[in-house]
């Protein structure tokens, strides 16, 4: 490679043009893409619930590069695209997701002027984009959120389909193929964290427990790149791991974790230390559990 | 009388006639003895002693009297020595010259001539001029032929001494003791000297004791091993030297305590005790009491470390180490605990209960076995293993290894076993369903057998507990030898548990295996079994994953190899208990031709069945066989009638392998199904005879338990224990062990007559209903006490005090939280003036609200406080957390005082923490948090006995102010009673209702379920108290109230998930964290 035309550090997508490029590994459970489908043609806004490492984030991908299918390249700023790695120009569904948190404004999601040199300039936030590019939008963790600031999704959320983008006086309407997905985790409902009903009740649900053990075989088998047996072994933790959630345990061990701990072992790490380290330590710091799971690691670990 | 001068002869006369009798008796022999001049001076000296006064002649005589006697033993030198002595001893009394001179026949042979003089002078030494001590004088030398023969004359001396000094303080005792040595000395043997110096010490230091001491030293001795019994007494003199009250009871606690440590080991106790008389003397005898316990947990090599330990301790800081020997301190226990190899089941109870319970994915409690035996429901074994279904028993204590971690791994491996039972689904053994590997013939058995005899169907399976049957009941019916097909489900079953344990776990295998292992060195040999035992032992090692050939009887060498294959199918990775059951009918129809064969010669001739087997064991044929063997079994049936014994004696089970434990697979299904059972079906079973007289054939036909064939009775409570157990209301009160459940029903609704009393309703989640005016609530005051608790407290917290008042300060400020983009306000908002210019420039109209201000809006906030009072906050916390026996509050008052009074004792005698004290802190602190903030706030505390004394405590009012008052009122905080909580929600409630607030909050602060009596009991009764509360809850919750539950109870989740179901909850892991948790919580919950 010439000294000139160096290689980019990093890649830049254009907020609403980032379309998932390659097909995410994701094995159904048991009909949730027919769901989202369904739900994606009727332009029935979708909620995921779901504890933590799930696997709602790549279901939302999966289903943006499903339902984009044939793929359109992203438009990258900065460095050109490596010529091999784009394939087709077709109208892949952007995604266009969003971490909610305490101090998200409405603004920060609908848009805001700037001033640029004594000049102003609009300056769309995400969410508008995503309306106006007929994205996919996802609202992670949408109880995080404040509530006068949820409340602007709700005209988005039913037939209306409308943004109000009071600033400029304007009333967006979404564009085919906009939909919207929020998620949230039950478990950590916290104290005095719900969602709203009146924002709840905008949605359609989709249910996110983890997987049974076979399909979570195979998931950290294709993830973390192990043997079937190690795999299986590894998913009969979680299975057991995960009978203790409400007895010691808040949560139980996500699939997210196996697949760390897995990939741990394929380092070459011994089983018994990534478990601990991974898992046993990463879920809790009751000491009683500790051991208890260290003695369950123990039992199906040599 | 010749050679007596006359004068002597007349004077002689002058005395009673007896007098000179003696003389004249003994005379002839003196003679020959003595010479002249001897002669008249062995008379004239008894003359000497007659004359000291009135009775002296009464001595004299007796010196005349046995002088002849005396004489020869002393030779004539030492015999006027005596005689002279006998002299100056008459002159204390005749009496006491009668005893000396009567004495003195069987003594001289004891003591050396030269030995005389001393023995006279001892004697004398005792005598004081008193009346007292003349009695004592002559008790000595009456006694002194005995003592003599057990004691040398110096030790004599010495005893004699300490008598005498003994005399100083009490003369009776003296004399007591003196004769009670007589006994001692001949019962102990070697240990004389050393008793003697215990007691001069004694005599010294603590008089009183001497004599009980030394009635208790002959039978202690005979506790202590030979070599040691001198240094015994040694270490008691040392310890009565340094002043230790009660030598005594060490004298009879330490014996007793080396009575029971080995003989080997006492040495080490001898050690260690003198080692530690060096540092103090006030230890040696906690060390002794302590030691056997000590000794039960450690190896005797580490003893002495335990041992350096405790001094180490002691000599920093001497009730440090009187702690430590007394197993009474923290760092005693953590010791021993590391220095223990031993791995005791209350330690990792918790550990265990969540491994199983990860493991088999549902509940699991682990239990020491006790408590099953306890129940009575026909588990007798303290040693081994086992599940009902529900719970994990084990044993409570391994050491069968040196090392801790072997023996932790012997556990683990042991509550894997019986945790796989549940996780591989031994007990959900359906009879319809399929097996895997095998062709069913439990079916076609089962019609078989039946259509032979229709009356089969006996009144066990009335049609409405038809359902409670147990499958396994109806699979062991098929067998006429129960027991025989017990035996081999066991086996294959836990064989079959064992294959699927060691192929799904992968990390167990080693420990696993090594069991295993060790199990198959432990099987009797082969050899010398009869033909049936030899194939189930053949069976059990098959059974351990026995991997060599051993020897089995030529003659069976076909059954062997098929019972080799029908195995390998059970342990093959998919087997299913079904699996199991069919390969117990196969293996049992081989066995049992067996017998057939052997015992009775004409049952087996003529079947093609045994011979039939020759080369092919597919699954065809094997059917046959049990085809066979099923029709034998029914026809059999009448056989086993006319002669059951005969079949029985000439069968004996295998030896159990132990760490599988005692597996019931019969009895844990129906007590599952029992407890599975619909409320409703359960009311209705158990109202009828049928049911209980069902469970009781059952039982009685069931060869898991053993009773005593016929006996009705215990049959009988065995059903009733298990219908309890399984939540049937019992009906025969004869044999029940506990009262009828939930007696309260009776009586109507409760007025409240008295001042300070409040009546509430009760939800009754059955009825679906209140029950109206219920439950009395006693409003009564915290009686004052000191406010040094809180002063203590302040200080213990002074940190996290500081920490609390600086996040509380912090919190003031956001309650003036800034509001943004307010129409007018303090200042600017440069974010909302920025937006505002570029929306001018952008030429839209602006946002009004470029201000910020503080809300001015002020807290208003109320909140109660309930404070948990019941007696189950007296526990420690310190300790692992261990339901007391007992721990529900018992419904008979009698019984209630008593366990009150326990309970209090026992929390009496507490140094540590308790979970109250742990509240009261909190309480101290949250009024300095509260302080901070001005809330309305009040501390109350609940607790209760039934329903009409529901206690409701003020520490603090809502509207009371904070005083010193209140400071010495969270002093007094106390457990008391049981925990009635729905009353004590809806008067708190009641309360916050009557202050002015715009918030107001209830925080309930407890450290278990609501439990009281009446109010939550055995089975679904418990139901009952949680839903009372959920609904005082609810109620609470609908007055706008904020219902927050802070609970210390790790158990928690279970009930308090249906208690609190859209409310605030936390479980505390941490019951430490109380005081941290607390401030913060409430700063969460009202911010």
């Amino acid at each position: 490679m010439s000294t000139g035309k160096k290689a980019p550090f990093f890649r830049e997508y254009v907020v609403e043009e980032y379309i998932v490029q390659e097909e995410p590994f994701y094995l159904p459970q048991r009909g949730e893409v027919d769901i989202f489908e369904a739900a994606y043609k009727q332009k029935i806004p979708v909620l995921l619930k779901g504890p933590t490492g799930s696997g709602k984030t790549r279901f939302v991908e999966y289903m943006a590069y499903r339902l984009g299918r044939p793929l359109m390249p992203s438009r990258r700023r900065g460095p050109e695209p490596e010529e091999g790695k784009l394939s087709g120009n077709g109208h892949g569904i952007p995604l266009i997701t969003i971490a909610c948190h305490e101090d998200l404004t409405a603004s920060d999601l609908v848009g805001r002027y700037l001033l640029e040199g004594g000049e102003t300039r609009w300056i769309d936030g995400p969410l508008t984009r995503a309306v106006k590019s007929g994205a996919i939008c996802y609202l992670d963790e949408i109880v995080e959120a404040r509530k006068d600031t949820t409340v602007i999704i709700h005209p988005l959320t039913d037939y209306r389909r409308l943004l109000p983008v009071e600033k400029r006086g304007l009333l967006l309407e979404a564009k085919e193929g906009f939909h919207l997905v929020v998620s949230y985790n039950p478990g950590y409902q916290s104290i005095l964290k719900d969602l709203k009903h009146s924002t709840r009740q905008r949605f359609v649900a989709i249910e996110f427990t983890y997987p049974p053990k076979e399909l979570e075989a195979k998931i950290i088998e294709h993830e973390a790149g192990v043997a079937p047996e190690l795999s299986w072994q590894m998913a009969k933790l979680g299975e057991k791991v995960r009978n203790l959630r409400d007895h010691g345990l808040q949560e139980g061990v996500s699939t997210r974790l196996l697949i760390y701990a897995a990939k741990l072992i394929a380092a070459g790490i011994a089983p018994r230390v990534a478990c601990q380290t991974a898992i046993v330590w990463a879920l809790t710091d009751d000491y009683q559990v500790q051991r208890s799971i260290e003695e369950v690691v123990s039992s199906i670990f040599e | 009388m010749e050679g007596i001068p006359l004068e002597l002869r007349h004077e002689v006369q002058q005395y009673p006639p007896a007098l000179g009798e003696e003389l004249m008796q003994s005379g002839p022999r003196m003679r020959g003895l003595l010479d002249e001049e001897g002669l008249v001076r062995w008379c004239s000296q008894g003359l000497a002693i007659a004359r000291q006064a009135a009775r002296s002649w009464e001595a004299a005589a007796e010196y005349y009297k046995v002088s002849p006697l005396v004489l020869p033993a002393l030779g004539v030198g030492y015999f006027f020595l005596w005689a002279r002595e006998g002299e100056m001893v008459s002159l204390d009394g005749p009496s006491i010259g009668v005893a000396f001179f009567k004495s003195s026949t069987s003594v001289v042979g004891r003591i050396q001539g030269h030995q005389v003089e001393s023995w006279a002078r001892t004697g004398h030494r005792l005598f004081k001029g008193t009346w007292k001590s003349a009695v004592l004088e002559t008790r000595f030398f009456e006694l002194s032929p005995e003592l003599l023969r057990h004691l040398t004359m110096p030790e004599l001396e010495r005893l004699v001494g300490l008598v005498d000094r003994l005399g100083h303080r009490s003369n009776e005792l003296a004399l007591e003791c003196l004769s009670l040595s007589q006994e001692v000395f001949s019962q102990i043997g070697d240990s004389k000297e050393s008793l003697i110096s215990l007691l001069g010490v004694l005599v010294e230091k603590s008089w009183r004791e001497v004599r009980a001491c030394l009635e208790a030293v002959p039978q202690a001795l005979a506790r202590v091993e030979g070599i040691h019994r001198p240094e015994f007494l040694h270490l008691a003199e040392r310890l009565a030297d340094s002043g230790h009250p009660g030598i005594c009871s060490f004298v009879i606690e330490g014996s007793r305590t080396l009575g029971q440590i080995e003989r080997e080991q006492q040495s080490l106790v001898f050690q260690g005790a003198s080692a530690v008389m060096a540092v103090d003397a006030m230890m040696v005898p906690e060390v002794f009491k302590n030691a056997p316990l000590v000794l039960s947990r450690i190896s005797p090599g580490r003893f002495p470390l335990w041992l350096g330990e405790g001094l180490r301790i002691a000599r920093e800081n001497r009730d440090g180490g009187l702690a430590y020997f007394r197993l009474e301190s923290a760092c005693s226990e953590a010791v021993l605990e590391s220095l223990s190899h031993a791995v005791e089941l209350s330690r990792f109870r918790d550990i265990l209960s969540l491994y199983c319970r990860a493991l088999a994915g549902r509940r699991v409690d682990i239990a020491p076995t006790e408590e099953l035996t306890s129940k009575g429901l026909g588990w007798v074994s303290k040693e081994r293993a086992t599940t009902e279904g529900s719970t994990v028993y084990l044993p409570p204590v391994v050491d069968r290894f040196s090392d801790k971690g072997s023996n932790f791994g012997w556990l683990k491996v042991v509550a894997t076993h019986q945790v796989a039972h549940l996780e591989f689904s031994t007990f959900a053994f359906a009879f319809q369903r399929p097996s895997i590997y095998f062709k069913d013939l439990r079916t076609s058995l089962w019609n078989e057998k039946h259509s032979r005899d229709p009356l089969l169907r006996g009144p066990v399976e009335a049609e409405e507990i038809e359902a409670l049957v147990p499958d396994l009941k109806r699979f062991f019916d098929l067998f006429p030898e129960r027991k025989l097909a017990l035996d081999i489900f066991t086996v294959v079953e836990d064989g079959r548990v064992d294959s699927h344990v060691v192929s799904e776990y992968m990390g167990i295998r080693g420990p696993y295996s090594r069991v295993q292992e060790a199990a198959l060195r432990e099987r009797p040999p082969i050899e010398g079994l009869g033909p049936r035992e030899a194939l189930l032992e053949h069976l059990v090692r098959l059974s351990l994953q026995w991997q060599d050939g051993h020897p089995v009887p030529k003659k069976q060498a076909r059954l062997v190899t098929r019972i080799d294959r029908i195995m390998k199918m059970v342990l093959a990775p998919r087997a299913t208990v079904e699996d199991a059951a069919e390969a117990t009918i196969r293996i049992y129809a081989m066995l049992s031709q067996l017998a057939g064969q052997e015992v009775d010669q004409e049952e087996a001739p003529g079947q093609e069945g045994p011979e039939g087997g020759d080369g092919q064991e597919d699954t065809e044929e094997l059917l046959q066989q049990s085809q066979y063997s099923g029709g034998e079994s029914s026809a059999g049936q009448g056989s086993a009638d006319n002669d059951p014994k005969a079949k029985q004696k000439a069968y004996a089970s295998p030896k159990p392998v132990e760490y599988r434990g005692d597996l019931k697979p019969e009895l844990t299904q129906l007590l599952a199904r029992l407890k599975e059972a619909s409320p409703e079906l359960k009311e209705k079973a158990a109202a009828r005879q049928a049911t209980r007289e069902g469970i009781q054939a059952l039982l009685a036909q069931s060869v898991e338990i053993d009773i005593p064939p016929g006996d009705a009775i215990s049959t009988r409570a065995f059903a009733e224990n298990v219908m309890r157990e399984s939540g049937m209301p019992p009906r025969d009160s004869d044999y029940v062990r506990g009262p009828f459940l939930h007696t309260d029903d009776e009586g109507g609704p409760l007025q409240s007559a008295e001042p300070d009393t409040y009546v509430y309703s009760e939800w009754d989640f059955r009825a679906n209903d209140y029950k109206p005016r219920w439950c009395i609530v006693r409003e009564k005051r915290v009686p004052e006490g000191d406010d040094g608790f809180y002063r203590k407290t302040i200080e213990n917290y002074t940190s996290l005090l500081n920490q609390i008042r600086r996040h509380f300060e912090l919190a003031v400020p956001e309650a003036f939280r800034k509001i943004r983009r307010v129409k007018d306000g303090e200042d600017l908002e440069l974010d909302a003036v920025l937006e505002a210019l570029v929306d001018i420039r952008a030429g839209i109209s602006p946002s009004e609200k470029l201000y910020w201000k503080r809300n001015k809006v002020e807290r208003d906030v109320a909140v109660a406080f309930l404070l948990d009072m019941s007696a189950s906050t007296a526990e420690a916390i310190e300790e692992a957390r261990h339901p007391y026996p007992g721990w529900d509050a018992p419904d008979d008052p009698m019984d209630y005082m008593m366990w009150l009074r326990n309970r209090r004792g026992e929390a009496g005698r507490r140094h540590y923490k308790r979970i109250i004290d742990l509240e009261k802190e909190s309480a101290v602190l949250l009024t300095q948090a509260l302080a901070t903030l001005g809330d309305k706030y009040g501390i109350y505390g609940f607790s209760g006995y039934g329903r009409e004394n529901v206690e409701f405590y003020t520490i603090k009012g809502l509207e009371e102010p904070f005083d010193d008052r209140i400071k010495r009122r969270i002093d007094k905080i106390a457990p008391l009673h049981a925990t009635r909580m729905g009353p004590a929600i809806r008067h708190a409630a009641q309360k916050l209702l009557q202050v002015e607030a715009k918030t107001r909050v209830l925080f309930l602060i407890s450290d278990g379920r609501p439990q009281d009596r009446g109010y939550s009991r055995e089975g679904v009764e418990k139901e009952y108290a949680v839903h009372d509360t959920k609904m005082a809850l609810n109620e609470a919750q609908r007055k706008n109230i904020v219902p927050f539950c802070l609970t210390v109870d790790k158990t928690g989740h279970d009930y308090l998930k249906t208690m609190c179901q859209d409310m605030g909850y936390e479980v505390l892991a941490d019951i430490h964290s109380l005081p941290q948790r607390l401030p913060y919580l409430y700063r969460r919950l009202t911010m």
